[in-house]
């Protein structure tokens, strides 16, 4: 019970926009294929530290002209209206603030030979 | 008032037909147990079709993948849902052998139920829906699922109070279970706006209804039925029982913790996580000891409790290694670290959840809806044809999940190549998986069709 109650003690408040950003990840069904935290589909990318590797801008772009998805020759990323895609993105810059304890794993580097 | 008092009517209980005949809860558990079944036959479809999606590029469909997906998820949590609700019934009916207390309310939590699954159902067909994994659906109608919980709970525990010094363990432990179900569905119907509090909650539904609530009613059933078919003396069963219930409550409880290790935690459910979830295992062994000692000394005639047998067996053997070992191997925070959110936990969720929930609610489904008749050869041997090919199905999908998942964790965990290059390598197996799906498709419409054919044969007896 005092474990269930500390954790429940919770770091990091949400911060309105990101609040916004969330309700459209949730809206739009993103889990059904993206991971947040490694939990979601298994269809595409995780996304807890996608800001990390991406700048903003493109992001938003991507969310609001998306492009063809492989191996699909015709089937787009869903859009997004440029507001709702400025908050999703500004949800994962807060996502990826978040303390995962070392996940997801270092990566090493791949060597090309 | 008398509105109130025609609401919790008791319904007429005729003393010396009652034996004779079937009790009234039990008639009501039959349209429960074929609802379920008739979502399971229609979970296989949507299934197989997300996994051709997955293969075939750009094929048309009418509802996009992610909705889809939501609907395969959604029917996962609420068939078992409904088929555990009649075997809780029928079960509880059988052990105390009395009427439950209210056979109207019963009638009524079934219509609760089948509207607000089914609204859950079409609303994410019309792409309305909520976004959490696994409880997709929107949180009004998470509401009317909780109504229908909060109406069995009641009904349950009126139940039991008519006449406490009769009371069996089993049928507590199921009573305990709804409640359970009930309590953890509730935080869910709230919404949150802190994604670590949702992720946590989430788990409320997907880890401890499963490991937990779901545990206890399966238990109450398996107990009954072991006694009911001779496989093992009461006073055994009983035995286990009082063990599986207090694990499955301490076990299932802190077991959480192993979904708990990378959502913004602190790292004590880390250890707390693991350390807790060897405790899980242990009731499934006794309940495989207590099976092949049944199973040595005692002989089943009847057909219909073979073919329910054989069911049960195939739930007692994927919560064994798909469910148990497998998942145990993956609580540890090491390999986790590396296999967490990879296909190997898609692979572990589908023989978890399916191999060893769903068995045992089909089996208790089919025992229900054949009561009162023996199925004949051809029909006895189509059902085994059936669990034949469901297990192979399942095992065919699951291994080619947990093969694509591991080389997903080496090339993309382990190597950090990137995500889509390593999906194009993963093709072939998720076509093996379709394959899989396709076969266990086949297997659950036969069975659907024989248990149909059994609820027909038995309609009469209403």
């Amino acid at each position: 019970m005092a474990i269930t109650l500390i954790s429940s003690r919770l770091p990091s408040p949400v911060p309105e926009q990101a609040e916004a950003g969330k309700s459209v990840w949730q809206r739009n069904n993103c889990v059904s294929c993206h991971t947040l935290f490694g939990h979601g589909g298994y269809e595409a990318d995780d996304l807890t530290h996608i800001t990390a590797q991406e700048t903003s801008e493109y992001l938003v772009n991507y969310l609001v002209q998306p492009p063809v998805m492989r191996p699909n020759k015709y089937t787009r990323h869903p859009a997004l209206n440029e507001a709702d895609a400025e908050n999703l993105v500004n949800y994962l810059e807060f996502v990826h603030t978040i303390p995962t304890l070392g996940w997801p794993p270092q990566q090493e580097e791949v060597e090309e030979n | 008032m008398k509105l109130f008092k025609r609401f919790f009517f008791r319904g007429k209980i005729d003393k010396s037909s009652a034996r004779k005949k079937q009790f009234i809860a039990q008639k009501i558990s039959r349209r429960y147990c074929f609802s379920a079944v008739s979502l399971f036959a229609l979970q296989s479809v949507v299934a197989s079709l997300g996994a051709l999606e997955l293969v075939i590029p750009d094929l048309p469909s009418p509802i996009p993948f992610e909705y889809g997906r939501a609907i395969h998820l959604a029917l996962a949590v609420l068939w078992p849902l409904i088929g555990t609700m009649g075997m809780v019934y029928f079960f509880t009916t059988a052990e105390l052998n009395r009427e439950i207390y209210s056979p109207r309310l019963a009638r009524w939590q079934y219509w609760v139920v089948m509207f607000f699954s089914l609204g859950i159902f079409s609303t994410l067909a019309l792409r309305i829906g909520n976004g959490r994994e696994y409880l997709e659906g929107i949180p009004i109608l998470y509401v009317g699922i909780c109504i229908s919980l909060i109406l069995a709970s009641y009904n349950l525990v009126r139940t039991l109070m008519t006449d406490k010094r009769n009371i069996t363990p089993a049928a507590a432990t199921m009573t305990v279970g709804v409640i359970f179900l009930m309590l953890l569905l509730l935080p869910n119907t709230i919404t949150f706006s802190n994604p670590i509090t949702d992720e946590a909650t989430k788990f409320w539904v997907v880890h401890l209804w499963e490991e937990m609530a779901f545990e206890l009613t399966s238990a109450g059933f398996i107990a009954t039925y072991f006694i009911v078919s001779g496989l093992a003396p009461r006073t055994e069963v009983e035995k286990w029982l009082y063990l599986e219930a207090v694990l499955a409550v301490v076990g299932g409880l802190y077991g959480t913790g192993h979904h708990y290790y990378w959502i913004g935690f602190p790292a004590v459910w880390l250890v707390l996580g693991s350390l807790v979830s060897l405790v899980e295992v242990i009731p499934v062994g006794m309940l495989v000891r207590m099976t092949y000692k049944g199973l040595k000394s005692t002989k089943i005639r009847s057909n219909r409790e073979k073919l329910t047998l054989w069911l049960l067996l195939s739930s007692v053997f994927h919560h064994i290694t798909g469910a148990s070992l497998l998942g145990l191997f993956l609580t540890v925070p090491w390999i986790n670290l590396y296999t967490h959110g990879t296909y190997i936990t898609s692979g572990h969720a589908h023989l978890a959840l399916f191999g060893s929930l769903g068995f045992a609610v089909l089996a208790g489904c089919y025992y229900i809806l054949s009561q009162g008749s023996e199925p004949t050869l051809k029909g006895y041997k189509g059902g085994v044809l059936a669990v034949i090919l469901l297990n192979s199905g399942l095992i065919i999908m699951s291994s080619a999940l947990l093969v694509a998942g591991f080389m997903e964790t080496y090339f993309w965990r382990v190597l950090g190549m990137d995500f889509m290059q390593v999906r194009f390598i993963l093709n072939p197996y998720l076509s093996i998986r379709a394959l899989g799906g396709a076969i266990f498709t086949l297997g659950d419409l036969l069975l659907s069709w024989r248990i149909f054919k059994a609820w027909q044969a038995t309609r009469s007896y209403r």
